[in-house]
């Protein structure tokens, strides 16, 4: 567009003039129409492994893992907060370590597990002890931040099943909650760890 | 009340859809042929759009249609959805739809705007200098509203000029608010007389920020037409009253809008009616003949998603030696960003009245406007800024009188039936409908071990201090009037129609809870209905103010008590006698004289339908809405319903109190604070939902927390664009910036003035937790050491270091 | 603001297994190419589209730049080691818990799960007009948006300023220039260079545009620990608003080793405060062979912030960074509240 704020600020410097003649260079590389290969980038067409699937997916260069999930597989359980890595809404299970979906290029877990909030439920609808404490406990409130807190749990847990309080707080820390009653979110993702010990 | 629902926990409908990631938010809906949509934010802070040229942007491939203003309906004057005068940075002046993101993104990027600039101002107290530049070209200032007429809606008030002169910024260069000629004001008993009286006069500035809503859920939205009706998946705090607002903003009639949004990501006033950003892809739907959805990014968010009004208060407090206050003189004035007007001001003036009961007081503001983000009520919008620029006035009056926090306060508040505000026409001042803050202060310093903490606050061990702080949030607590529906059907269950926001505080279930209550059903067989206009719902309260839980109880008690009348009608019909030989019980009505003789509500619902009339409601109640009209029509028939509008009394005007305890730890080598401990009480009368009302009381503190330390927004002064556009940088509250544990409690001392007394409880938390931790920081390292929030640790350790306050108290946006 | 956000424009995507691999596609693209590493950094600057790069090359493949290993007597940790593993690799913690520390205090679990030490120790300035995209000297334009008397500088420089006041943002690398470690560089050319972290960071003074001495084409591959300060007594502390995701307001570390109460040999760096890290050398001098003790720490830190310049908002890094300072010679006293 002809009015960037870089344009803008250049016209403040010169005094405040109207800066509208200076374009805005188009540089992207194209869109979706005609997104080409070059010699030995990667292809697009990939397999990704979720929830213990493996699907064919047609996926963009930069098309970040978030994307991937909720608009080609469907999976909306996976949520974008910030699209920024500074929330956690997003966060899901990459060989069991617990990432940021929204700031991982999908062709860079190409052959890896991953594992979102739908994933986590047994057979027959039985739900995962995490989830099933968050039940009990009446974890979070709006919960648009829930499916990445518990994912972020749930991955911690496989590294350190019997958390103090104090680690399991650092465990889930980035992981933002605006409704904010974090007391009784720790309290339900302990209940949760408890369950699980009792379950293995 | 209470009794085998009422205040006990339960566990909400909707929660195994929220843990399984089923629960489906605005922007989790696709549709058939959906396009996306991206828009073009003004880079400058005020400006006109002369020309747009599309003609590249359409010509990219996959672009299917441009939205501008020209194809939004006029809303006299009121922001709209997309402008040609952009009045701050981040305002969306064109939407393109096109087949995916990036195509959409492409093509904004091609479009060429001619913006002319015109003159802006970032922070209020510049637009009030003589020769001030005007945020908006018709003035810079909303004057008073106009006295309410009888039956009309409350008109806007009107938009001025004010300048104020040289020698009233004279105080300006001492860092105190200067105070030129209001916009507002009021005053009662003998102000002067009051501070003649006193052993000591505090006069002192301070300045509480802005800050965004940033609900986890961003505004996104996703519309399309089909038979001429607009179908829109989007996210409020209101699904009954935002139908009407899409309406408006779109154009069309109420009744062919429906609006779906079961699940709500947080809200915070930011999305009370909805959002004006709504009527973009119902509009492009239309233009483009597809759905459109709209995603709205975090930075867009950070622009269009509303903040907090910030405002610089002074004020000036008399005390008696025994801290009681005489006289309180308190000036605001108020940055309500590029739109408004709004009256956090105003809430900020009564709620000081109403906490402190001043036998004189004055309140003086101005409402400015500024070429900054658009500003809303945000959770205790007014009482909460008032906290946080008196009560470390308090706690330094308390220091300077010899007398204990939690005292000062406890002589100063208010009492049953307290009054506060100005005097009104009538001649009478307003008074609550309840108040028990004493009792509040006396349970509270007991479960924190006030007098233990205490002994310790001041102390030094190596670098740390700790300090203690003590804060009374209040915040007005329940609407009335407002409209219910249910129906006992032939199925045995219960139906309640909820048309609150479902934003997981659950008082849009609560709600139900009470009906089941009087109807003594079981809970297993209740079906709250929510969450899509198309379900047909009653005329309900924003769920903003913490209003849903009073307004809404209230109203479900009359249908419930309507719906126990008819059920005693209609075995009286059937059965004999009077209806006032019935009563209501384990499924059944029956006669109170003889318990086997009665009809099961599987009968009776079918009697009902028999029967017709008001019994299934074919014939309605006069009173009630008509939006609760057409829906209790539409449902009418299929069983026997409860419908009626909450016609109880009330006795005065319905607020709620909780009460901020804290313990800080200052790190006097680098400034840093931690919150060490925090108690929250509430005087919000009788518990609902004890896991839910406490979970409200820890969430609003943790947000006032936030405030206090370091959540903030940053408009750049010489450009006029936000800076803050990132979490790292406005800085929302981490689960490791709270104590591990917090406490929470609540008096569950009724309200007498509604008949479940249940008051509501979201925002008073805030408040508390604001004033209570600056209370303790200037408790810990001194009452002098700063005068704005947040209270970050260059502002405690650069005054620590010289021995005296060193930030700019009035500048803004730091 | 106007410029259109989180739709990263398309581009081309290499996943080469080898250093050699990924420096030939470096060569093919030259200006036009973009080193990935973990992608925290490297995906805000697509994300707002400000950096446009044809071509991204992802290191993710390469195995050789991945894993901590023995080497003499020292560690050599791969470029491409996330943080999490350096924090919980049993080396570190056991010699060179400075570096744990530092790396644990980087943002958030999730972010150290996915960032890499290589990573940490390049990231761009976090300065928030330059990372908004604003024509600043250090993008290429003629001015300085944060050192002009109205500009918002709370977070920036107060030494070492030389037209841009942006700040080094990375917490590991004030640990590793105390830890003496070795910067390994692939140069564009394939020669290997070593340079010591110290010199690794540059600042405006040296080029405006970078944060380190990585010329174009060139890799870092690895950091080498020596046995040097293996053991030492350490001091790490980092100061924030929030205690998670927030970049430093000023951190120090230090590595010390002590003959009865006097220091022999002390190593101290601070980061938040310059466009590069600042490993304190004349403080050193002054305290080694000194008590340990508030005294030596007093002398120390005030040489410490001789010739900061403070801008309008950033003056209290002045005593944070003397304070902090101290504390890295003298330590900290414990608070025992009875709570």
């Amino acid at each position: 567009m002809s009015l960037s704020r870089r344009n803008f600020i250049k016209g403040v410097i010169a005094g405040g003039a109207a800066a509208s003649s200076a374009a805005y260079l188009f540089r992207g590389a194209g869109s979706l129409f005609g997104q080409t290969s070059a010699p030995g980038s990667v292809e697009r067409l990939l397999s990704l492994t979720v929830n213990g699937q493996t699907r064919r997916v047609d996926v963009l260069k930069q098309e970040t893992l978030a994307m991937t999930l909720r608009y080609k597989l469907g999976l909306t359980g996976t949520k974008i907060g910030c699209d920024r890595a500074e929330c956690g809404a997003c966060t899901v299970l990459i060989d069991d370590v617990p990432h940021y979906s929204c700031s991982v290029l999908t062709h860079t877990v190409r052959g890896r597990r991953i594992v979102t909030i739908e994933g986590l439920e047994g057979p027959g609808g039985v739900l995962h002890p995490v989830q099933q404490a968050v039940v009990d406990e009446q974890g979070f409130q709006c919960a648009f931040c829930l499916p990445g807190f518990v994912m972020a749990a749930v991955g911690a847990l496989k590294t350190n099943p019997n958390p103090t309080r104090e680690e399991l707080a650092h465990a889930v820390s980035g992981n933002l909650c605006r409704c904010q009653d974090y007391d009784k979110i720790l309290t339900s993702l302990l209940r949760g760890a408890e369950y699980m010990r009792r379950t293995t | 009340m209470a009794g085998t629902l009422v205040g006990r926990n339960y566990t909400p409908p909707d929660l195994v859809a929220k843990v399984t990631g089923r629960a489906k938010y605005a922007e989790d809906f696709r549709a058939e042929g959906m396009l996306f949509t991206k828009l073009l934010l003004s880079p400058m802070p005020h400006a006109r759009v002369r020309d747009i040229d599309t003609s590249a942007a359409l010509s990219l491939p996959g672009v299917r249609a441009i939205l501008t203003a020209y194809d939004l309906p006029d809303l006299d004057g009121q922001e709209r959805a997309l402008t040609n005068e952009p009045r701050y940075a981040g305002e969306p002046i064109l939407a393109v739809a096109a087949v995916d993101e990036l195509t959409a993104a492409d093509a904004v990027e091609r479009i060429q705007v001619d913006l002319e600039p015109l003159p802006f101002v970032t922070n209020a107290l510049d637009t009030l200098r003589p020769g001030g530049p005007n945020p908006r070209l018709d003035g810079n200032v909303w004057g008073p509203p106009p006295p309410p007429r009888e039956g009309a809606p409350p008109a806007a008030p009107p938009f001025e000029t004010l300048k104020w002169t040289t020698e009233d910024f004279a105080e300006e260069a001492q860092g105190r608010l200067p105070m030129g000629k209001p916009a507002e004001e009021w005053s009662y008993g003998d102000l002067e007389g009051g501070f003649a009286a006193s052993a000591l006069v505090l006069d002192e500035t301070f300045v509480v920020q802005s800050t965004g809503h940033h609900p986890m859920e961003t505004r996104s939205a996703m519309a399309y037409w089909r038979n001429g009706k607009l179908f829109i998946h989007a996210s409020t705090q209101s699904v009954a009253q935002t139908r009407g607002n899409i309406a408006r903003w779109v154009g069309i009639a109420p009744e062919d809008v429906i609006l779906i949004c079961e699940y709500t990501g947080g809200g915070f006033g930011s999305k009370g009616g909805g959002a004006v950003s709504m009527s973009i892809p119902a509009l492009l739907a239309r233009k483009a003949n597809a759905p459109v959805m709209m995603r709205i990014t975090r930075e867009d968010e950070s622009y269009i998603g509303r903040a907090r009004t910030n405002m610089t208060g002074r004020v000036k407090i008399g005390f008696a030696k025994d801290g009681r206050i005489t006289a309180l003189d308190f000036f605001i004035v108020q940055d309500t960003g590029a739109y408004g007007p709004l009256g956090d001001h105003r809430s900020a003036g009564n709620a000081a009245s109403l906490i402190y009961q001043p036998p004189a007081m004055r309140w003086r503001a101005v409402n400015v406007a500024t070429n900054t983000p658009p500003r809303s009520q945000q959770r205790s919008p007014g009482p909460m800024q008032g906290n946080g620029i008196i009560e470390p006035v308090m706690t330094k009056a308390a220091k300077q009188l010899g007398l204990d926090q939690v005292a000062i306060r406890r002589i100063n508040s208010p009492e049953g039936k307290a009054p506060f505000g100005p005097v009104l026409p009538s001649g009478r001042r307003n008074h609550v409908t309840s108040a028990f803050v004493k009792e509040a202060l006396d349970r509270g310093a007991a479960l924190f071990d006030w007098e233990e903490r205490k002994a310790r606050a001041g102390k030094r061990q190596g670098s740390k201090v700790r300090g203690v702080g003590v804060a009374v949030g209040p915040h007005g607590a329940g609407s009335i009037g407002y409209d219910s529906i249910m129906t006992i059907r032939p199925d045995g269950r219960l139906y309640v129609q909820s048309g609150a926001g479902n934003l997981g505080t659950h008082s849009m279930i609560d709600l139900a809870r009470v009906a089941a209550e009087i109807l003594d059903v079981p809970w297993e067989k209740v079906e709250v209905v929510w969450g899509d206009t198309g379900k047909h719902l009653p005329w309900t309260c924003l769920s903003v103010g913490s209003q849903t839980t009073h307004a809404m109880t209230r109203a479900n008690h009359a249908g419930a008590m309507d719906a126990r009348r008819k059920l005693q009608e209609i075995a009286a019909r059937d059965l004999g006698g009077s209806p006032e030989d019935y009563t209501v019980g384990r499924e059944r009505v029956y006669r109170r004289d003889a318990p086997s003789r009665g009809l099961t509500y599987v009968q009776a619902a079918r009697r009902a339908i028999e029967l017709g009339g008001r019994y299934d409601g074919h014939d309605l109640p006069g009173d009630i809405n008509p939006m609760t009209r057409a829906s209790a029509t539409a449902l009418a028939g299929l069983g026997l319903m409860g419908v009626a509008k909450d016609n109880y009394g009330r006795d005065g005007v319905t607020y709620s109190f909780v009460i901020g305890f804290a313990e800080v730890e200052v790190d006097i080598e680098t400034g840093s604070v931690r919150v060490v401990d925090y108690l929250g009480i509430g005087d919000v009368g009788t518990v609902v939902n004890p896991r839910s009302l406490l979970a409200q009381i820890k969430g609003g503190s943790c947000l006032g927390i936030a405030h206090a330390l370091f959540q903030k927004s940053v408009v750049e002064p010489r450009y006029g664009v936000s800076l803050t556009d990132r979490f790292h940088y406005s800085k929302p509250l981490t689960i490791l910036d709270v104590p591990r544990q917090m406490q929470a409690d609540a008096l569950d001392l009724p309200d007498p003035e509604t008949p479940v007394g249940a008051r509501g409880v979201g925002e008073p938390p805030v408040g508390a937790a604001y004033g209570a931790v600056m209370s303790a920081i200037a408790d810990a390292v001194g009452e002098d050491v700063f005068r704005r929030a947040p209270v970050t640790s260059d502002i405690i350790l650069m005054s620590l270091e010289h021995g005296r306050r060193m930030h700019e108290p009035l500048r803004m946006h730091v | 603001m106007a410029v259109i956000r989180d739709v990263m424009p398309a581009f081309e995507l290499f996943q080469p297994t080898s250093v050699e691999a990924a420096q030939a596609v470096l060569d093919r693209y030259g200006a036009g190419a973009w080193v990935l590493a973990g992608g925290l950094d490297s995906l805000d600057w697509l994300k707002d589209r400000i950096r446009r790069p044809q071509a991204v090359v992802d290191l993710g493949a390469i195995a050789e730049l991945k894993g901590i290993r023995e080497r003499d007597g020292g560690l050599e940790i791969g470029a491409m080691t996330t943080l999490t593993e350096v924090v919980r690799h049993p080396g570190v913690r056991e010699r060179y818990a400075i570096l744990l520390e530092a790396a644990e205090a980087a943002a958030s679990p999730q972010i150290r799960n996915q960032a890499t030490i290589g990573g940490n120790v390049s990231q761009d300035a976090r300065c928030w007009y330059y990372r908004a995209g604003w024509p600043c000297y250090r993008a290429g334009g003629n001015i300085c948006y944060a050192d002009t008397p109205d500009a918002i500088n709370r977070e920036h420089a107060i030494l070492g300023a030389d037209r841009c006041v942006a700040v080094n943002p990375s917490d590991t690398a004030p640990a590793l220039i105390v830890l003496d470690a070795q910067m390994v560089i692939r140069t564009a050319g394939g020669g290997e260079r070593v340079v010591s972290a110290e010199d690794y960071f540059v600042g405006p003074g040296i080029d405006i545009t970078r944060m380190t001495v990585l010329e174009p084409g060139a890799l870092l591959t690895a950091i080498r620990l020596p046995r040097t300060w293996a053991g030492a007594q350490f001091y790490f502390e980092k100061i924030r608003d929030r205690q998670v995701w927030d970049f430093a307001l000023v951190s120090v570390a230090s590595a010390m080793t002590t003959s009865g109460s006097t220091i022999e040999r002390i190593r101290i760096a601070v980061n938040g405060v310059a466009a590069r890290p600042l490993r304190l050398r004349a403080v050193e001098a002054v305290a080694e062979g000194r008590p340990r003790n508030e005294a030596t720490a007093v002398v120390a830190a005030n040489l410490a912030v001789e010739g900061a310049q403070p801008l309008g908002f950033n003056a209290y890094k002045v005593p944070l960074m003397r304070n902090l300072v101290k504390r890295a010679i003298r330590g900290v006293e414990a608070a025992a509240w009875t709570s």
